[in-house]
């Protein structure tokens, strides 16, 4: 037996975040969708099935594994498993009954022999999944699924305080100064024994796990509350990082942050405040940046999803932000603000618009293309070198690929902007 | 107005300058100052204003108020080709 994870179409929901990446390297609490998956089926082998301009970039470094290849599925009985699925421990088991696991509208999984995979095979992957859909027996079953990006942040203290059982085998590794304090429950602490905390810092521990990974550095003057996540090699500059936070690996923060998911190699260093929202990596959040993550008449908050706005039917979200985009010192973001990939913001001190698209520039109210594609992938050669990064030739075309994709919406707005 | 004075009108609004300074030497970093912020801006007046399009890149060659007057000038006799052919 053998899992398969693969994409379905909801990856669109899930743009700007997923536009340069498979909806299962998104992260919730320590770890990608993908990660938590795998961690229930040890040692066994894995095929993937994502958009193909994301295929190469994501086989990288990684063995032993088949990236959209159909005929692998033919070999042994498959569990193939919806990436967009925050699978919980012990939820699904590797053997059992050939079914559909369906939650609403929703394909959660599909459990399949080979004969009964070969009897529905077809080259195109999507219709072969809708064939075994119909060829086999439905279990309706509950689940966590990621539908749109603010679901991975209401997930993301439940999966944070998950991880931390998943990981912890041992207490404090680390160092503690004296005048460094736990305010709560110690064993709800993780240091990493590489990791640096100075002296007063306030680790809050009252309501949730703290999870400290290695060679990461907690400034003095930081106040941390758990459940949160700080990931290797990030540093955390005096910051007030409130619940729900999961951090890097590679970032610096500052300032205040609170029910938040960033990537790797993230920057936002300086004060400012930053809710409910979910970073993309390569990001620099200039000083002074600010997000709205509810609105003052406590109304529901309209989001920017597959091209008009929708009712997220919740109070509380923040921005969501592509890959390689910057914001210039002073930006604020209105609640449940969407910037795409690439983007270049510059505000003189009014509240951005709720839909920066990606490759953009934003200055001063208007909606420019910029110095065009080629600058953007200077400038994040220049970044990413910055971090001793190389950029690879797949990592620029998946940029370009998604420069195309996004053509339309950015033209639009930029055309507006002339008038 | 000719083209020249369309440009040079555009430069003056979008980076400050005194009439005076707007030459055809002028270059637009070194002696108007303009940062990369203000270039953007100044390529997408020129685009509004004479009805064209600027490649970023070709965008990026454009250094001086007479650089630019010379690039529309080409760019709309292009235009008015293509409206003829």
């Amino acid at each position: 037996m053998k899992i398969c994870i693969f994409e379905d179409e909801g990856y669109e929901n899930l743009y700007p975040i997923s536009l340069t990446r498979p909806i299962f390297e998104l992260k919730c609490g320590q770890v990608t969708l993908r990660e938590r998956i795998l961690r229930n089926f040890p040692g066994v082998y894995v095929s993937y099935f994502l958009r193909d301009y994301l295929a190469t970039v994501f086989s990288q470094g990684k063995k032993e594994v088949s990236v959209n290849e159909m005929e692998a599925l033919k070999r042994e009985d498959v569990l193939f498993i919806n990436g967009r699925w925050l699978l919980s421990k012990g939820e699904l088991s590797l053997t059992g009954e050939e079914e559909v696991g369906i939650c609403g509208e929703e394909t959660l999984y599909l459990r399949a022999t080979t004969k009964t995979i070969k009897d529905c095979f077809c080259l195109n992957f999507r219709e072969f999944i809708d064939s075994l859909k119909q060829k086999l027996k439905k279990k309706e079953v509950k689940a966590r699924m990621i539908t749109y990006p603010w679901d991975l942040i209401d997930n993301n203290c439940w999966a944070l305080e998950e991880d931390f059982e998943f990981r912890v085998k041992e207490g404090i590794q680390g160092k503690l100064p004296s005048s460094a304090t736990i305010y709560g429950e110690k064993d709800r602490v993780f240091i990493a024994k590489s990791a640096t905390i100075q002296p007063l810092v306030l680790l809050d521990s009252t309501k949730g796990s703290i999870y400290i990974d290695e060679e990461a550095i907690v400034f003095g003057h930081s106040h941390i509350k758990g459940p949160s996540y700080i990931g290797k090699k990030s540093q955390i500059l005096g910051a007030n990082i409130g619940e729900g936070i999961s951090i890097g690996p590679l970032c610096r923060v500052g300032g205040e942050v609170e029910e938040t998911i960033i990537h790797g190699f993230t920057n936002k260093a300086h004060r400012g405040f930053l809710g409910h929202s979910y970073l993309g990596e390569w990001i620099n959040i200039g000083a002074l940046c600010t997000n709205s993550d509810i609105k003052n008449d406590y109304s529901t908050v309209q989001v920017y999803v597959k091209g008009e706005f929708m009712d997220s039917e919740a109070t509380k979200v923040g921005s969501f932000i592509g890959d390689h985009t910057k914001l210039g010192i002073g930006c604020l973001l209105n609640t449940g603000t969407v910037i795409g990939v690439g983007g270049n913001i510059v505000t003189a001190g009014k509240v951005l618009p709720k839909f920066i698209p990606s490759f953009t520039w934003y200055l001063n109210g208007k909606f420019y293309k910029g110095y065009g594609l080629k600058q953007i992938i200077e400038t994040a050669k220049v970044v990413m070198s910055r971090r001793k990064v190389t950029t690879s030739s797949e990592e620029v075309k998946v940029l370009e690929e998604a420069f195309k994709i996004t053509k339309k919406e950015r033209e639009k707005l930029i055309e507006k902007s002339k008038r | 107005m000719s083209v020249e004075e369309r440009v040079k009108k555009i430069v003056i609004q979008q980076l400050k300058a005194r009439e005076d300074e707007a030459t055809s030497e002028a270059r637009f970093v070194q002696d108007l100052g303009a940062e990369s912020i203000d270039s953007i801006e100044l390529m997408a007046a020129f685009e509004a204003e004479f009805d064209i399009e600027i490649p970023p890149e070709e965008g990026e060659r454009i250094q001086t108020v007479g650089e630019a007057v010379e690039y529309i000038e080409k760019k709309l006799k292009e235009k008015d080709f293509s409206y003829k052919d």
